[in-house]
């Protein structure tokens, strides 16, 4: 294969696309939305960042200002964490405006994480949002399509390929040079997008930019380049083995339809018919059921808290809990806080478990489908799939239990057995216990992770290059010019 | 002459793999619509069966206290669901269609979400609402993108041309067939809805039709517009999927960033942290205060006076409340902000054909903010209900058996719905008289017999 050949093609298609005029009105569509979905981007995530900053602040310095009181008085105030966002948001939403953003934690009691825009939407939200990732994934590769269906069947239908081939050039020259001056303009854009993103990103987060957000930037570079790389193969491939460009021209649309449109929304239904999942109703009753099954704090007959009792108070050879030296009734609250939330976790990760089923359909389905294997990288690397959600809400979890328990810890040291009287002062404890207790701190799952839990999609995107440049090795041989 | 043109159309091969296509996917969609309805109704079976249970046995357990069974407690309305909400699911996967309410703080509660899988939402459901909006008009371009254009390249126009007074005629016909064809694949698919879904056949089924058939109309108008600027078969084509994208991705994305943007919604996080101080608070201040508030909410309860006790159930359910009343501002602003979305979206959708039909078909089928936004406002009248009949009776502590439990059935909202044909149908039918006269006109300014 000759170099200088290929460069050639390469140049004469990226050229080409530059000084039509129709095409740079397209590219120029592009880069606008482009700085659109940038700009409205930034704008969601400084204003969704900012209000859940000011109410976590509150809603901490709340909590820090309230008096003395019984602990678990503070159990039941309880803690409101908001899900904070990552800064790659502002790139991908991914699940973002489907998943609730607040969750209020109390002792005994998981509740649902509420407020997702979704919710507050008109149900346009559901035509999807315009983001940077959006046009990457969706538009650009049209654009590529477009620009690039005749790129060899409109010279074969007027003759320039079989002048081209007799004067010396190979078909591998060819594919390979006109793939190459697509991709050119592909990451042209890509590059733009991320010159954009960074400016955005430094315009909304400033000096706070770390390391691992440069270094997840540059993993989306990479990985879109990829998935252009597999785009713009094909796209050649297509136009090479099409009699005319009309045909060519169908059958990529045809694709794209397929790809984009048609198989996410079927492998996913797939999923959801395989896998059923049960309402928040069944779901509830399924959890209390078992929780009653062992042990029920409500019923003052019940065996499994009698023989808890009996049990401490033979521990203590005394006839009664008021004789107890420390809070009987913070002892049992912490006994049924274990118990719930043991049970609860395990119907939790049993309901996560089906979710990941569901959604395995369409994350096997990568291997067919690279633009699917694109979606999942760029929202993992950008902290809003399902992943970054789920963790969020376990931490969520483990911080609410954390604060049950330490309140319940309190209650056991420091109340006393004795039950107050009609008209006593309720008990109660100082308020600088309020403060020990640490505020909720989000741990962002680190990019290595993340690329561990997305090696299938990664590697369906290297399967798809690896194997379409295999076809074009294969193809140079057998392609005719007419 | 128009069966020769319907057969030879039909034994394309392009034809029939859409109108195969179209049909799975409907078929598909039904099915999905069923699974949906049959899903949420089994939700409300297990809601009336659980609510029985649920009130006896805590009825058994707390039988000395009303204020402390009424902790407990939760009493189930539920959002009724229209058969058509098969069709379109809309909003319904992700805002729950039953509220499970104790009496206690009203705003604490009501907000909580169904469990639902984000990724489901996130793709989106393959209802017969996405194959009208997105495949039926795929269909439509793929029949009509080289109507024209096809013959030229052909050469055969020049035949049709010179047969005919006035070509465009023939066009007209071609087109008429495609039409007809498009317009049976829905009507398959719809009879078909129809039987499986057991769909009632009144004003809203009407309302369904007109709004599908004047969409369908809509693009074909599009793609007759497109025809008369007389492209080649390839620009036509990209022509036409540029304009679906631009209809079913961009603009609607555009729109949808532009609403959430414009009145974002920090009132809800405000109503969270408001709603939990305005009642906790409380527990650390004087009582008489925070009974002479509640007096004020309710003159009628100030008979009650507060007991001399360190704990009485007067006062904790006037602390409960405050978390109410301390809100009610950001509540309203909430639901204000709300109300200002679901109004914006509908004006934008007067310009978006798209936008517009989703949007109707969601409301046709009780499954849009709309719709939410008023179980919502039940929720709350329903709330108040159950507070004012328990208060007295909690104040007066009354025993717990004296109250008849079998009377707390499960209770349902389902909305008034009326159609404003105007403003269902007049946005699509003005688009698709705009293009279909441009198109006309450019027909008439010139008409070619060659590529």
């Amino acid at each position: 294969m000759n170099i200088s050949t290929t460069k050639l093609f390469a140049a004469q298609i990226y050229w080409n696309t530059l000084k039509n005029k129709a095409l740079r009105v397209l590219l120029g569509i592009v880069a606008l939305l482009i700085i659109y979905a940038a700009f409205s981007g930034a704008l969601i995530y400084q204003e969704q960042t900012q209000t859940r900053q000011h109410y976590q602040h509150e809603v901490r310095t709340n909590w820090e200002k309230m008096p003395d009181k019984h602990p678990h008085r503070m159990a039941h105030y309880g803690y409101i964490v908001f899900r904070p966002k990552h800064l790659l948001s502002v790139f991908d939403y991914g699940m973002e405006s489907f998943t609730g953003n607040a969750v209020f934690l109390e002792a005994h009691r998981q509740n649902s994480a509420n407020f997702s825009e979704a919710g507050f939407s008109t149900g346009m939200l559901r035509f999807g949002e315009i983001s940077m990732s959006m046009i990457l994934q969706v538009l650009v590769p049209l654009v590529i399509f477009f620009i690039g269906f005749g790129a060899i069947a409109t010279d074969r239908e007027n003759g320039t390929l079989k002048m081209l081939l007799s004067q010396g050039a190979t078909w591998k020259e060819i594919l390979t040079g006109k793939a190459i001056g697509l991709l050119g303009i592909a990451v042209s854009v890509l590059l733009f997008a991320v010159v954009v993103l960074l400016v955005a990103c430094l315009g909304i987060a400033g000096s706070q930019i770390n390391g691992d957000d440069i270094l997840r930037i540059g993993t989306v570079l990479l990985t879109y380049t990829l998935y252009f790389s597999i785009i713009c193969l094909l796209t050649v491939i297509i136009s090479a083995v099409s009699r005319t460009a009309k045909f060519s021209l169908v059958i990529l649309i045809g694709i794209w339809l397929t790809a984009v449109v048609i198989f996410p929304r079927t492998a996913q239904a797939i999923g959801n018919f395989l896998y059923h999942t049960p309402s928040r109703i069944a779901f509830e009753a399924a959890v209390e059921k078992d929780l009653i099954k062992k042990g029920d704090s409500h019923n003052p007959d019940d065996p499994y808290y009698k023989a808890l009792k009996d049990s401490v108070l033979k521990a203590y050879h005394v006839q009664s809990v008021d004789e107890l030296p420390f809070n009987y009734g913070g002892f049992q609250m912490k006994e049924g806080e274990r118990l719930s939330a043991d049970i609860y976790n395990q119907h939790l990760a049993g309901l996560l478990g089906i979710y990941q089923q569901q959604n395995n359909v369409l994350r096997l389905s990568a291997i067919v489908n690279p633009f699917t294997a694109l979606r999942n990288l760029s929202m993992a690397v950008s902290g809003t799939d399902f992943q970054s959600y789920t963790g969020f809400q376990q931490q969520a979890e483990t911080y609410r239990y954390a604060l049950a328990q330490h309140m319940n810890d309190l209650q056991i040291k420091y109340i006393s057995n004795k039950k107050p009287d009609d008209h006593d002062h309720p008990p109660s404890i100082s308020k600088a216990h309020w403060k020990e207790f640490p505020d909720f701190a989000y741990q962002r799952t680190s990019l290595g992770t993340v690329m561990y839990h997305e090696l299938w999609s990664l590697l369906a995107l290297l399967c798809w290059t690896a194997g379409l440049l295999l076809l074009i090795k294969l193809l140079s041989n057998k392609l005719k010019a007419i | 002459m128009f069966l020769l043109l319907l057969k030879s159309f039909l034994r394309s091969r392009i034809a029939v793999a859409g109108i195969v296509i179209v049909l799975l996917a409907g078929i598909t969609g039904i099915f999905i619509g069923q699974q949906h309805i049959r899903k949420q109704q089994e939700a409300i079976a297990l809601t009336e069966h659980f609510q029985q249970e649920h009130i006896q046995r805590n009825a058994q357990f707390f039988d000395k206290e009303l204020g402390l069974l009424l902790y407990y407690l939760r009493f189930s309305l539920v959002n009724k669901l229209h058969p058509l909400n098969a069709l379109s699911i809309g909003q319904r996967d992700v805002n729950s269609s039953i509220q499970s309410l104790t009496i206690r703080n009203l705003e604490g509660q009501k907000y909580d979400t169904d469990l639902f899988n984000p990724s489901n939402l996130l793709t989106g459901n393959l209802d017969m609402g996405f194959v009208l909006i997105y495949l039926l008009p795929l269909l439509i371009i793929a029949f009509t993108y080289s109507l024209l254009s096809e013959e030229k390249e052909d050469g055969t126009w020049r035949l049709v041309a010179t047969q005919s007074k006035r070509p465009v005629n023939v066009l007209i016909r071609k087109l008429f067939v495609r039409m007809i064809t498009v317009l049976m694949v829905f009507a398959v698919l719809l009879l078909l809805a129809t039987f499986i879904l057991s769909l009632p056949v009144d004003k809203l089924y009407l309302a369904v039709i007109c709004l599908a058939f004047i969409y369908m109309l809509c693009w074909f108008g599009i793609s007759f517009w497109v025809i008369s600027l007389q492209r080649s078969s390839s620009t036509n084509a990209v022509i036409l999927l540029s304009i679906w994208i631009l209809l079913t991705v961009v603009l609607p994305g555009v729109a949808n960033n532009f609403i959430t943007s414009r009145y974002p919604v920090p009132e809800s996080m405000a109503t969270v942290v408001q709603q939990r101080e305005g009642y906790h608070e409380k527990w650390d201040m004087e009582k008489q205060p925070t009974v002479d508030r509640f007096y004020a909410h309710y003159p009628q309860f100030s008979k009650y006076p507060l007991p001399d006790k360190q704990f009485s159930w007067l006062w904790y359910y006037a602390m409960q409340q405050m978390g109410d009343d301390e809100a009610a501002v950001q509540v309203k602003q909430l639901q204000e902000k709300l109300r200002l979305r679901e109004q914006a979206s509908e004006y934008i959708g007067y310009f978006i054909p798209t936008l517009h039909t989703q949007q109707q078909l969601n409301s046709l089928a009780g499954a849009g903010l709309a719709n939410q936004l008023q179980f919502m406002d039940s929720t709350a009248r329903f709330h108040e209900r159950m507070r004012l009949y328990f208060y007295p009776k909690i104040f007066e502590d009354e025993k717990v058996k004296s109250v008849d439990w079998d009377m707390f059935k499960v209770e349902y909202f389902s909305e008034e719905k009326r159609v404003s044909w105007g403003g269902l149908l007049l946005p699509l039918l003005l688009v698709t008289l705009v293009f279909s006269v441009r198109g006309w006109m450019n027909f008439n300014k010139r008409m070619t017999a060659f590529a």
